[in-house]
């Protein structure tokens, strides 16, 4: 498997505050990774650092073969890395169909194209009975799925999802979970944050578990699950079995 | 879906010609001057608010200090024509050149300013430049410049004896910035303007460069209100840096949009004819200016819309409900 | 140009710095409490001074006088401000930015379009007050009297507003309520009470500066206009939202007047407020002491 995403000894520091120390990571092309960890690991620090918003402290970032450390937001986004908002960042004021329109116009800078793209990311991810609505119209699960179906509009090779699968009810989890695998199955790779243990576990091939700004563990779920490191890391020391 | 897009597009053309049309034939049956001068300032605010409508309402960067660019304008055409003779028609493109290029320039430090901050920027550059200008003597500093009416000519843009070539000419100036708003309304360009009028991180997400776009909102919405500073110069043929670079024409360009639909492709012009009319009428009913009723009516208008109504007056009257309306 | 003459222009320059301050206060202070420009406070200015200007000439009451008397006026109007305006004003979901901006706004232009209406545009100023057209001299330099005490209030209202902040209940309910506006109902703090009297507060020192300014300047409809100007710039120039940055930065712009006003033509001395300005806010755009 070629590696698409890699991160070299990523160090980032908030004045005082290491949020991650030296975390090397790696995604595949084609493989669904989750990114999990207790909260104040650093897996938001670090998504955000995989989608340009900050630049690290040390270390550098490789995408496709290309160091895209110092690359901007939106350079990356050309390059083919997408990415959704933890707290959704729908265009309020325009509709559904608009916000995704503008997701498709990297791509596709000639209008009908991008119309045609948009409608095609709509039915994709199951929004087409939306399409006219305004944004600020629709429930959160819509908000979500509209964060995801915008970056899709992008056609991104890699595409990072923040939380986007927390406090969904059962049902709208498991709709979540069918599009995510949908999305990996049109030759997107996927990196997901993610807090749910017991929905993200059975989507992804690969589980890295962040704590304290470093990877503790990686491997696949169900390994990575009974880790006494990372049931101490979430638990605290009296659930560890073994040490 | 996209059968309903190209209707509703077309729709909007067929309603801005008819509207056009109909305006054009005003003159013919209003021989009254001072309600043809009611109309062609109508005209003249209705294409200044829609180009300041670009860079604010779409683009979402309120200018306070457009008067700027109206003010350069003027002075560019006056100046080129009274110093070196050159026609004003060349001049209102070098003014309209001028404000793009100095609007761009200033944005390099402005766009890194947020809300606010921006806009209280604007103001005070509009500020200098118009203390600037009233001590500048070669361009007449406080004085300003006269422009001598010789003879009546298309090739000067003088006109004495009728106020219709300077109608027509309005008039072909609001449909020009109405044209350009209705084309960059479904262009990339528009698309990215109200992105990152409404969150500009998300927007940078999706590989939308948020500086460069606001630069080209600042470049087209510098260089139509140049323009409409030209037409003003050789409209009233005086000019000097109160009266076209002061803070109330910055105002008086904002307003028709804020009070029809900031962000919107008719709000101007809806904004235009509503208010100038207005103006003008408390203005010479209740006697004199200075007597602040215009102010009052104005500041009142416009509280009430941001309150109440801050889509603007537009929505009331569009046929489906108005929030569908903006959508496609 | 002497020393002396020098040193005279800075100090009158420090003394205008200082009510420029206390001007500039009022509006980081609700911009810190609530993130909202008021672009009326030009206009508060202005009221204040008309105030004081028909209390003189109605009832023979000094400005030194009724200068609290034309704060506490203000107070109550800035909390009505907030009640009746502003208040709906943040609320909005749509176009934020132009509601937020415009509806201040549009109560400056309704304000100076009153002032027109009942008091005509003419210049009016006070004849002969106290203060008026006295100058006194400290160590050799001649200061004028009413300025001086302006500059005197200022610091005395500074001082006052730090205790305030810092030591009384209210004060620390406002610290509260501007770090987290959420949270503090949480505690029991009605925020829309916090927010008046925070807007009331605001316009109350704006108030006092009116009152003041009121002996020694012309009194028009649009006078507010070039001071809510020198003040956004204070208070852009300290940082919006902090009171001490109101303070210092209305220092800066009180000296940069005078001394631009050395070395240029006295038309453009506003220019070189105007450009130190915007030369710190391109240079550093949350100001000298601003926390955004």
């Amino acid at each position: 498997m070629t590696v698409l995403l890699e991160t070299r000894g990523i160090t980032q520091r908030f004045s005082g505050l290491v949020a991650n120390s030296d975390v090397s990571i790696s995604v595949g092309r084609g493989e669904i990774v989750g990114l999990i960890g207790p909260n104040g690991a650093g897996k938001s620090t670090l998504f955000n650092l995989i989608a340009g918003v900050y630049t690290p402290s040390e270390g550098s970032i490789w995408f496709d073969g290309e160091d895209v450390t110092r690359l901007p937001p939106a350079a990356r986004c050309q390059r083919g890395i997408g990415r959704t908002f933890q707290v959704v960042k729908s265009f309020e004021s325009m509709s559904v169909i608009d916000n995704v329109i503008v997701g498709a116009l990297v791509r596709n800078t000639v209008m009908r194209e991008a119309r045609r793209k948009a409608h095609e990311v709509l039915e994709f991810t199951g929004l087409a009975a939306r399409a006219r609505v305004l944004a600020s119209d629709l429930v959160p699960a819509e908000k979500r799925r509209l964060e995801v179906a915008r970056a899709l509009a992008t056609e991104p090779k890699l595409l990072l999802l923040d939380e986007v699968l927390t406090g969904l009810t059962p049902t709208e989890a498991q709709t979540g979970v069918e599009l995510v695998r949908r999305v990996r199955d049109t030759g997107i790779t996927v990196l997901m944050v993610e807090h749910v243990m017991e929905i993200v576990m059975p989507l992804v091939d690969r589980a890295i578990v962040l704590d304290l700004g470093k990877v503790l563990v990686e491997g696949k779920p169900t390994e990575v699950v009974r880790d006494p490191k990372v049931i101490t890391a979430y638990l605290g020391d009296r659930h560890a079995v073994g040490a | 879906m996209d059968k309903d897009f190209t209707n509703r597009r077309r729709r909007e053309l067929v309603t801005a010609a008819i509207f056009a049309a109909l305006a054009a034939l005003v003159p013919l049956f209003v021989k009254d001057v001072y309600v043809q001068n009611i109309m062609v300032l109508t005209l003249m605010y209705a294409a200044l608010s829609q180009a300041w409508n670009i860079l604010s309402g779409y683009c979402g960067q309120i200018s306070l200090g457009h008067a700027l660019y109206f003010g350069l304008g003027a002075y560019t055409t006056a100046l080129l024509f009274m110093k070196f003779g050159v026609l004003p028609w060349f001049g209102m493109l070098a003014g309209g050149v001028i404000s793009a290029v100095i609007a761009m320039a200033l944005g390099y430090p402005c766009f890194r300013l947020g809300g606010h901050y921006f806009s209280i920027a604007t103001i005070v550059i509009a500020e200098i430049a118009l203390v600037l200008f009233q001590n500048w003597d070669w361009a007449g500093a406080a004085l300003g410049i006269d422009i001598p009416i010789r003879h009546d000519s298309w090739v000067t843009f003088q006109f004495t004896r009728s106020k219709l070539p300077y109608f027509y000419f309005a008039l072909v100036l609001a449909c020009i910035a109405w044209l350009v708003t209705w084309w960059l309304e479904d262009s990339k360009w528009g698309y990215w303007w109200r992105a990152v009028k409404d969150n500009p991180s998300a927007a940078e997400s999706l590989g939308i460069d948020v500086f460069n776009s606001k630069m080209g909102a600042a470049a087209v919405s510098a260089f139509l209100t140049a323009i409409g500073g030209s037409f003003y110069a050789q409209f009233v043929s005086y000019i000097d840096p109160e009266s076209v670079m002061g803070f109330q024409f910055s105002l008086l360009m904002a307003l028709p949009a804020v009070l029809g639909g900031i962000g919107t492709l008719w709000g101007p012009v809806l904004g235009a004819v509503i208010l100038i009319p207005l103006t003008e009428l408390t203005r010479s009913y209740i006697g004199g200016s200075g007597r602040g009723v215009d102010l009052i009516v104005y500041g009142l208008l416009i509280v009430l819309i941001s309150l109440a109504r801050p889509q603007g007056l537009v929505g009331l009257f569009s046929r489906s409900n108005p929030k569908k309306a903006v959508s496609r | 140009m002497t020393a002396e003459t020098i040193i005279q222009s800075l100090a009158s320059g420090l003394l205008m710095g200082l009510l420029y301050g206390l001007i500039a206060v009022g509006l980081a202070l609700i911009f810190g409490l609530m993130d909202v420009v008021n672009f009326a406070h030009g206009e508060f200015l202005m009221s204040a001074m008309y105030a004081t200007f028909f209390l003189f000439a109605f009832f023979s009451l000094d400005p030194l006088l009724s200068a609290p008397l034309v704060a506490a006026a203000l107070f109550i109007f800035g909390a009505l401000v907030y009640l009746f305006i502003v208040r709906f004003a943040v609320r909005a979901k749509a176009n934020t930015g132009m509601v937020q901006i415009f509806s201040t706004f549009g109560l400056a232009i309704v304000m100076r379009g009153l002032a027109q209406f009942f008091f005509t545009p003419d210049y009016r100023s006070i004849s002969h007050s106290w203060l008026g057209g006295k100058t006194i001299s400290v160590a050799g330099i001649f200061l004028p009297e009413p300025q001086l005490v302006g500059a005197l209030v200022a610091i005395a209202a500074f001082i006052g507003l730090y205790f305030f902040i810092h030591r009384t209940d209210f004060g620390r309910a406002l610290e509260a309520t501007r770090e987290d506006a959420g949270a503090v109902a949480l505690v029991g703090i009605d925020k829309n009470r916090v927010f008046a009297l925070g807007w009331g507060l605001g316009a109350g020192l704006v108030g006092l500066a009116g009152a003041i300014m009121a002996v020694f300047f012309y009194i028009y409809p649009d006078v507010g206009a070039s001071f809510a100007l020198i003040a956004y710039v204070t208070v852009a120039l300290g940082g919006f939202g902090s009171v001490f940055g109101a303070f210092a930065g209305g220092i800066v712009v009180g000296l940069v007047e005078a001394t631009t006003a050395m070395i240029l033509p006295p038309s453009l001395k506003s220019v070189g407020v105007y450009a130190v300005y915007l030369l710190v806010v391109f240079i550093r755009p949350r100001g000298l002491f601003g926390s955004m």
